[in-house]
């Protein structure tokens, strides 16, 4: 994110796109609901009628995957009415002439027949939005669950940078992180392309640097990102697996397909705090210790790293995960250091990455939670960034044009199916799902479906259906309601049962640039049981 | 723009910024009034009365929480009008609430202000009001619970239910003494626009909004607070985790004011943490056996089992046939330690966690 979460309760204008706030990032939520409280005026863009549309200004209802049409309409308007900042364009841009050209052909009337939102809303956001100085722009995996995914993200790019809504507070850019540590992770370098602190693999110096710091030379062919590694399983590239915490067999796209592949490959190492799905696939289980009962840190999505601290102790013989990996380099022949502690990783990590070096457990014990870049020890950390200019210089504006979604409905498959969260679960479930109150809200998996296509296919309110795509189907209970339009139907990721994980039918065709795969988009069929 | 002006607090000239309260300002100098209906996320409702203060020019005593500064302004705190004020209105609240067996009110887990203020200040022994206040009906939610004899009607839970949560489950009901809080059509939370975020249990200052899973009237040197950072979702809350003989008994929300959070938290950080204890947890290393099923082994066999497969994967495909999957779920340093794995044990830059789910 841009801007911090404590700036938003002074937010004037906030635009949500493709973030179902009050479930998946609730307190940040809370943040919204007191700026609407203070007066603040919500645009919502999403094609599920969600919470917050309740309370907003407008409810621009987009069709799955229209995103670049709606937002390039906006940009449209925006340099077609003139209201644009002019100065930052002339400062801070690169590329505007590219950009104004491309969104000629986006005219709010055209938006109108391929999103379904009308003009004149379209213009009213504009107008609104770029005449307010503290408007911010939130979005989540609805902008980037996609195979367009990339280009969702440099369209609002463009709308923030030309409206000179960067390094203001209460503004910029704020993608929401999905999970506790997943801006954290990234930053760690668990990422093909990326070595700790955000450096590149492919830079030689930055590379230098660890091969010192690790005594060994370091690999430089580019790596696979998660999509193409579960690809891999699948095309019998990758024959070797090692998961920690994660159970892939309810999170990735398809995974009857990656069943299929997991069952032949020649061994997985799981690290895990529960018997999850991805646990029947395992040829060795290692059990770890949950948050609860282990140091370390996780970096939040304003980039603000914060202590985890251990409050209770593991249960059996279950260990702490950097416990685990340091024994198991070690059997592995590498002499892994002995770390005391969680700070002594933490130090070594910083000793070779810039942006994170002025952070250490210790003052992070003293201070609280500090947002990177912070370079130094006596830095105080940087809550908003691009104050008094882009990083980088200046902002590359990219002229995106539309793509259509990967598997648009067809007569076999009508129906559009979007995936998304519930409040009272999270992700995988394999936490919730053992707690007594999300069981209470929600205990079965279902389909969210409008009236009208209810009644076509004769279907009542929670009666069990059959939901198809081209890969793999699933039987579970209707909700009808009037959150979807007629033509889309909605199901949560959430675990329920191992037989209706919703991801045995998403697809698994990912974005070009970050391999996130199309959870948004796919096409569905749905039969009644009772008729078959 | 704000306006810096000065005002005077029991004879001290204050420096303030227009738009201020006269209560933030005796906060940041630390001139102590007594509070119970205020919470800085909140709008000032000015409803508890605890705050007045005398304000000069003014006839009757003024809500310090709800007074705007102004050029100048003189303000006493504790003058004899003031103190016989509190005494009076003290004395009215405890009549009308659960007492111990030294006639002060109960002492609850989660703190009860009432009862700090009634050790703090000379109040009058009024006789005790038995308030016929509703109580809430057959409610099945495992969470949220209210006790309406150790209620105050501050109406914090209400207004931060209508202005934080903005879900409006929870109002003020009825009329008189038997003025309660309660659901529309006295039904269930979960029946409810509720989205059991526990907000209301958060602010309430005796411990009437109470969490139905925590001990309610234990003595606080018995539980150990120990401050982390939530595992669910990637705002990062801070929360508390309160442990009692090594097991998680509650969590908590710091105060307002000090964290990211702001002292907020939703239903899963507060209270979807069963599964820290939960019987399935996994306690002991497995390895697959020749009949397919997981068997216990040591850690040492474990590791050992475990390196020997993915170093023969490597030695028979070479480092490219090996992907590491890392979690967004782990910490910071566990995930340095999976890339260094990959990329300095086995030459592999196949390294990802789930970004993008």
């Amino acid at each position: 994110m841009t801007n911090s979460v404590p700036e938003f309760r002074d937010c004037d204008l906030l635009f949500v796109i493709g973030s179902n706030t009050t479930e998946a990032h609730p307190v940040i939520a809370m943040e919204m609901k007191r700026a609407l409280h203070r007066g603040a005026r919500l645009f919502v863009a999403d094609p599920r009628a969600i919470w917050l549309t309740q309370m907003a200004e407008q409810h621009l209802q987009h069709r799955p995957g229209s995103d670049v049409w709606l937002i390039n309409a906006l940009v449209h308007t925006v340099i077609a009415e003139q209201l644009y900042d002019r100065d930052y364009v002339a400062n801070y841009t690169e590329n505007f002439e590219e950009l104004a050209n491309l969104v000629k052909d986006y005219a709010p009337e055209q938006a109108e027949a391929i999103t379904g939102v009308p003009a004149e809303q379209i213009r009213q956001l504009a107008r609104a939005y770029a005449t307010t100085k503290k408007a911010a722009i939130f979005y989540t995996l609805g902008i980037t669950e996609h195979t367009h995914g990339t280009d969702n993200v440099f369209a609002l790019a463009n709308l923030v940078a030309i409206t000179g809504h960067l390094g203001v507070r209460s503004a910029g850019l704020n993608p929401l992180r999905g999970q506790n540590n997943v801006q954290g992770a990234g930053d760690m370098g668990a990422h093909p392309d990326n070595l700790p602190g955000v450096q590149k693999v492919a830079d030689a110096a930055v590379r230098a640097r660890f091969e010192t710091e690790w005594g060994v030379a370091l690999p430089t062919e580019r790596g696979l990102n998660l999509n193409e590694i579960m690809h891999g399983i699948e095309a019998g590239d990758i024959r070797g697996l090692f998961v920690m915490g994660e159970d892939i067999l309810v999170s990735e796209p398809n995974v009857a397909r990656l069943e299929h592949g997991l069952n032949q490959l020649e061994f997985v190492v799981l690290q895990e705090i529960f018997p999850s799905e991805t646990a029947r696939f395992a040829h060795v289980v290692l059990p770890a210790a949950c948050f609860a009962e282990k140091d370390g840190t996780f970096t939040n999505t304003d980039r603000r790293v914060q202590r985890v601290r251990r409050a209770v102790a593991p249960p059996g013989q279950a260990r702490p995960d950097w416990q685990i990996l340091v024994d198991l380099a070690r059997a592995c022949g590498y002499p892994m250091p002995d770390y005391a502690a969680p700070a002594a990783i933490w130090a070594e990590m910083t000793r070779q990455s810039p942006k994170l070096a002025g952070i250490s457990h210790e003052r992070l014990d003293r201070d609280g939670g500090l947002q990177w870049p912070c370079p130094t020890p006596d830095h105080p950390g940087t809550p908003t960034l691009h104050v008094g200019g882009p990083m980088r210089g200046k902002v590359l504006l990219h002229a995106v044009k539309y793509r259509p979604s990967a598997e648009p409905p067809t007569p076999e498959y009508p129906l559009v199916l979007s995936t998304g969260r519930v409040l009272y679960h999270y992700n995988a479930g394999n936490q919730t799902r053992r707690d007594r109150g999300p069981n209470l809200k929600f205990s079965t998996n279902f389909v969210e479906i409008s009236r009208r296509d209810a009644r076509d296919l004769g279907v009542a309110d929670g009666e069990l259906v059959r939901v198809t795509s081209r890969r793999g189907q699933v039987e579970v209970p209707t909700l009808i309601s009037s959150r979807v339009r007629p033509g889309l139907v909605w199901m949560p990721m959430h675990n329920f049962a191992t037989a209706t994980r919703t991801n045995l039918l998403t697809l698994d065709e990912g974005d070009p640039i970050t391999g996130t795969a199309e959870y948004k988009v796919c096409a569905v069929r749905i039969e009644r049981i009772a008729a078959t | 723009m704000a306006e810096t002006l000065t005002i005077h607090i029991d004879g001290r000239t204050l420096v303030a910024q227009s738009g201020e309260t006269v209560l933030q300002v005796a906060k940041r100098n630390h001139i102590a009034i007594p509070t119970l209906c205020h919470d800085e996320r909140l709008d000032a409702a000015g409803c508890c009365r605890a705050c007045l203060v005398e304000i000069d020019g003014q006839r009757r005593l003024q809500p310090a929480c709800n007074w705007p500064v102004s050029k100048e302004l003189r303000v006493q705190t504790s003058s004899p009008r003031v103190q016989r004020h509190r005494a009076t209105l003290l004395g009215l609240y405890v009549a009308d609430h659960r007492l111990d067996s030294d006639g002060l009110p109960v002492h609850t887990t989660q703190g009860n202000d009432l009862r700090s203020l009634a050790q703090g200040i000379e109040f009058k022994r009024l006789l005790s009001i038995d308030s016929p206040r509703h109580p809430r009906g057959v409610d099945a939610n495992p969470y949220i619970a209210y006790d309406p004899d150790l209620c105050i009607l501050c109406a914090r839970c209400t207004r931060y239910c209508d202005e934080v949560e903005a879900v409006s489950a929870i109002s003020l009901a009825w009329r008189g003494a038997e003025t309660s809080i309660a659901t529309a059509g006295d039904r269930g939370l979960l029946d409810t626009s509720c989205e059991l975020c526990g907000g209301c249990v958060d602010v309430c200052p005796t411990g009437a909004m109470h969490a139905k899973q925590a001990p309610r009237f234990e003595k606080p040197e018995a539980v150990q607070k120990v401050r982390t950072t939530c595992n669910f979702c990637g705002v990062g809350c801070q929360l508390d985790l309160n442990v009692q003989e090594g097991k998680i008994i509650q969590v908590t929300a710091p105060p307002p004011g000090e964290t990211v959070n702001d002292g907020n938290l939703c239903v899963k950080g507060r209270f979807a943490y069963g599964f820290v204890h939960h019987d399935d947890r996994l306690r002991t290393p497995k390895i697959r056996g020749a009949d397919g099923e997981l068997h216990d082994a040591t850690w040492d066999e474990a590791l050992h089992y475990a390196a020997k497969g993915l170093l023969g994967v490597r030695d028979r495909h070479g480092p490219h046939a090996l992907g590491f999957v890392s979690s967004s779920r782990c910490t910071n340093e566990e995930n340095y330690l999976v890339q260094k794995l990959a990329r300095a044990v086995f030459q592999t830059n196949n390294v990802h966690q789930c970004a993008a789910t």
